[in-house]
């Protein structure tokens, strides 16, 4: 079995200029270069490479641009395109003021999903929500939710609001990772007994690429709501600081006298970060917990799922 | 990470800053709003949070995305409305402590005397130096009348140009100058009307520049040339009180080679293209509005030079109310409106006193603090005007001598003179490619869109300016004139005209509009026609 059969895709669609390639570029953490701007719309797939829940390849395009040129390569591409999609988000810009070409385009997605790759997941971003009256945009959400789920009869998608300055971004991304993981609800009471097994005050599972909260225990209230937004944030930087380096981020460890947190590598497409708020249990143990429980995790990824055991076996 | 001190914010296009003259760029506060605020220092526990949710998580967004583009690219700078409001910024200082920042609008920030001394400063122009010729031609008595009169009714056109964005309700105006407002109501015409006369004000300034920087730059080269070498033998020595009447000295025909290529009229508007056309070209000019300063003590020094010889050369007032006589001029005389041209461009502030007044901190002493400053223009001019005029040797000199450039009435081996002649040389041609890049910024602005649409574009307009200056620093330098008519023309339009129409419609659309009301803004811009006019006939 070659491994290019095995790349699904995740397609990241809409109008151009609904702010995908910065939702990209902000989720992935990859540097927008100043051309794509002035380009305009984004011509080409841009092959991205962007691996995501490890045998996922990110694609982006733009959907009913303003050219017909655009038009022509959709509609000749189409199959090639719609193949093997694991993952439709298509992205749909709140200011937008034509609503009716919009709709058409992501039905014709739709049309294209359904003969190509009837299994998809499909989700719908709301995009640009911090451009709408604060009091205005549970309703302005509602409307669009129903709209859309009507127009996605029979597929069903998930519909969430977002906006790159507040959380809704992360959050609406997180709970996209967390429907693509399979099994993730025995990942999460695993994760739970974990954590009670080692006395930690919190343990948190990422997705490796983009550092979403795919699952997270913690055993009191913790003060800051937004503190996996600034995790992730944190730990992008770092890369991308390592990167400039030629060096890749692998672990770390932070200490003082109140607590000290470990974010390890933890299966093949999750990162962990335990948090102990005990500072007399060495770093030794939990680093020997933290590989014992690594061992235990890959056998659950292993265990479910065929996609992700084929990928496993092939390794 | 890298370049923790630059701001995040600020990012605005470089016309706005200057849409005024340059000396207030250092008052607009957005560029220099605060917004950088460190991570949280997490060594104490401490129950309380030192700043709040939204802004402790958008400052992380914020540093994140600052990473993912170039330094210059905005595309994921915070837009305003997701930056949270004064009250919920922190700064923290590196020790751990988080102090508020005070209370920091973007609007408002300097108390009464800084925004008077704005005004002032921004007012003070050139034309001090012609308000001793421009009392002359109106007479003494009858220039001062008209001197205080003047300045009132400019004060008050200045007072409606102020009010005029407050009456305008259902649209922010926050940002509005008084182009904008007249844009609001006459439509495109308006804002194009606006426009052309604002820039008449601005190339008559940039022309009355060339010319006196000519006189300054002749004079100045006569100082180093004559004076310098010849210390001990210097002509001028005992000449150092002396005041010359450029009329009554016969040409001297004798030239030797320096005169031949150091002549105020033939040579030197040439050799100034090639120090300021360069300048001219510059993208931006932030450059040259460090400079202000300059402006501010070349009027002190100029205040502090008349007043020293003034006292050396006494008073010499006679009083001929209506006959002139041998050397002095009637009191009240025909020629008046040609002060009121030179006035009207003297007082002349009207296109960016609302920028000025936006970061006043009390806003309700707006109308006081104009008042204040406008007193204070008023006296420094009458004060310069008076002094001179009364100074003015007149038994061996007519009153009729006294030179549009006042400082043209002292010789070139004046020390005194010299150094205010440098001095405003400096200034002159630091101010000149501010004055440009207005010019620039607005006319480009309004007909390509863009305020650098190409090399060709600005060089043919600059071109076109210094080519101006140069042809009237050659033919025609009385610099009274220009400052008289351009004074007179723009005047007619943004002090008189536009702003006088912009009450009334808008007392109109309130409902307010009386007719001792409406006769009476008649009455200024039959005023402001009558002043233009005027300066053909008289």
């Amino acid at each position: 079995m070659s491994s290019s059969a095995m790349k699904k895709k995740v397609l990241l669609m809409g109008k151009s200029g609904s702010g995908k390639t910065s939702m990209r570029s902000i989720i992935f953490a990859n540097y927008i270069a100043r051309d794509t701007r002035r380009l305009g719309a984004t011509i080409d797939v841009e092959h991205s490479h962007v691996r995501f829940l490890g045998n996922l390849v990110l694609n982006l395009w733009d959907c009913g641009g303003q050219d017909t040129f655009m038009e022509n390569y959709f509609t000749s591409q189409r199959d090639n395109i719609f193949r093997n999609v694991e993952v439709l988000i298509y992205v749909f810009d709140v200011e937008s003021r034509e609503l009716e070409k919009d709709m058409h385009y992501y039905q014709s997605c739709l049309e294209a999903i359904l003969q190509n790759s009837p299994d998809a997941k499909v989700f719908c971003l709301v995009h640009k929500m911090d451009l709408v009256q604060e009091d205005q945009r549970d309703l302005i959400f509602k409307e669009r939710e129903e709209d859309l789920r009507r127009l996605s009869r029979p597929l069903a998608c998930t519909c969430f609001r977002t906006s790159i300055w507040d959380e809704t971004l992360y959050k609406a991304w997180s709970s996209i990772v967390y429907q693509l993981i399979p099994n993730v609800q025995q990942l999460e009471t695993n994760l739970r007994n974990f954590a009670q097994i080692i006395e930690a005050d919190e343990v948190l599972l990422f997705e490796r690429a983009t550092f979403l909260v795919i699952s997270h225990y913690q055993c009191k209230e913790q003060r800051d709501a937004h503190r996996f937004e600034k995790i992730s944030n944190i730990i992008k930087q770092f890369k991308l600081s390592c990167s400039k380096l030629a060096a890749s981020f692998q672990s770390m460890e932070v200490r003082n006298s109140n607590f000290a947190a470990f974010i390890d590598v933890f299966t093949s497409n999750t990162y962990v970060m335990v948090i102990m708020s005990d500072p007399s249990i060495p770093s030794a143990a939990t680093l020997i917990n933290i590989r014992n429980a690594r061992k235990h995790f890959e056998k659950l990824e292993r265990v479910d799922g065929p996609k992700h055991s084929l990928h496993m076996r092939m390794r | 990470m890298e370049d923790d001190c630059r701001p995040l914010l600020g990012y605005e296009p470089t016309g706005e800053s200057y849409s005024h003259r340059g000396s207030t760029g250092s008052l607009d506060i957005r560029t220099k709003r605060p917004f950088h605020v460190e991570p949280r220092n997490i060594v104490r526990d401490d129950p309380q949070e030192r700043i709040s949710a939204e802004a402790a998580i958008l400052n992380s967004r914020v540093h994140y995305y600052s990473r993912l583009t170039g330094s210059s690219d905005t595309v994921l700078s915070p837009p305003n409305h997701v930056i949270p409001t004064a009250e919920e910024i922190y700064i923290y200082s590196p020790l751990g402590t988080a102090f508020k920042v005070p209370d920091c609008d973007p609007a408002s920030k300097n108390p009464s005397i800084v925004t008077i001394f704005a005004i002032w400063n921004t007012m003070m122009g050139t034309s001090i130096l012609s308000i001793p010729w421009g009392i002359k031609q109106a007479g003494f008595t009858l220039g001062i009348i008209i001197l205080i009169f003047t300045g009132l009714l400019m004060l008050y056109c200045c007072y409606i140009v102020i009010k005029s964005p407050k009456a305008i309700k259902g649209v922010d105006t926050s940002n509005w100058e008084f182009p904008d407002v007249c844009r609001f109501y006459f439509g495109k015409s308006g804002q194009w009307s606006s426009l052309v006369f604002s820039m008449v004000s601005l190339i008559g300034a940039m022309v009355v520049y060339w010319v006196l920087m000519s006189n300054f730059l002749y004079n100045t080269g006569q100082f180093i040339y004559i004076i310098c070498p010849y210390p001990k033998t210097n002509p001028g020595r005992n000449d150092t009180m002396s005041t010359l009447c450029l009329g009554t000295m016969g040409n001297d025909t004798s030239e030797n080679s320096f005169e031949h290529y150091w002549s105020k009229n033939r040579t030197i508007p040439l050799y100034l293209i090639i120090l300021l056309l360069p300048l001219l070209c510059f993208r931006s000019a932030s450059f040259f509005a460090r400079f202000t300063f300059f402006g501010t003590i070349s009027v002190i020094y100029l205040i502090v030079l008349v007043t020293i010889k003034a006292a050396r050369l006494g008073f010499h007032l006679e009083f001929h109310w209506f006959e002139p006589s041998q050397f002095y001029v009637p009191d009240f005389r025909l020629l008046f409106p040609q002060l009121t041209g030179v006035l009207t461009l003297a007082f002349f502030i009207h296109n960016c006193i609302i920028t000025l007044m936006k970061s006043n901190k009390n806003q309700e002493h707006n109308v006081r603090d104009l008042s204040l400053a406008y007193l204070l223009v008023g006296g420094t001019y009458m004060y310069v005007g008076v002094l001179i005029f009364a100074a003015f040797p007149s038994p061996p000199l007519s009153k009729d001598c006294i030179e549009p450039n006042f400082l043209d009435n002292f010789s070139s081996s004046d020390v005194m003179v010299f150094v205010a002649r440098v001095c405003l040389l400096f200034q002159m041609v630091t101010v000149y490619p501010l004055l440009g890049y207005l010019v620039r910024v607005q006319i480009m602005g309004q007909l390509f869109g863009n305020h650098y649409p190409s090399f060709i574009h600005i060089l043919v307009l600059n071109i076109f300016i210094v080519g101006t200056g140069v042809l009237m620093a050659m033919f025609y330098p009385n610099i009274g004139s220009i400052i008289r008519f351009s004074g007179a023309i723009c005047g007619l339009a943004l002090v008189f005209f536009l702003p006088a129409l912009v009450h009334m419609v808008s007392l109109k659309q309130q409902g307010n509009l009386t007719w001792q009301s409406a006769v009476f803004h008649t009455f200024l811009i039959v005023l402001g026609i009558a002043n233009l006019l005027a300066q053909f006939f008289m």
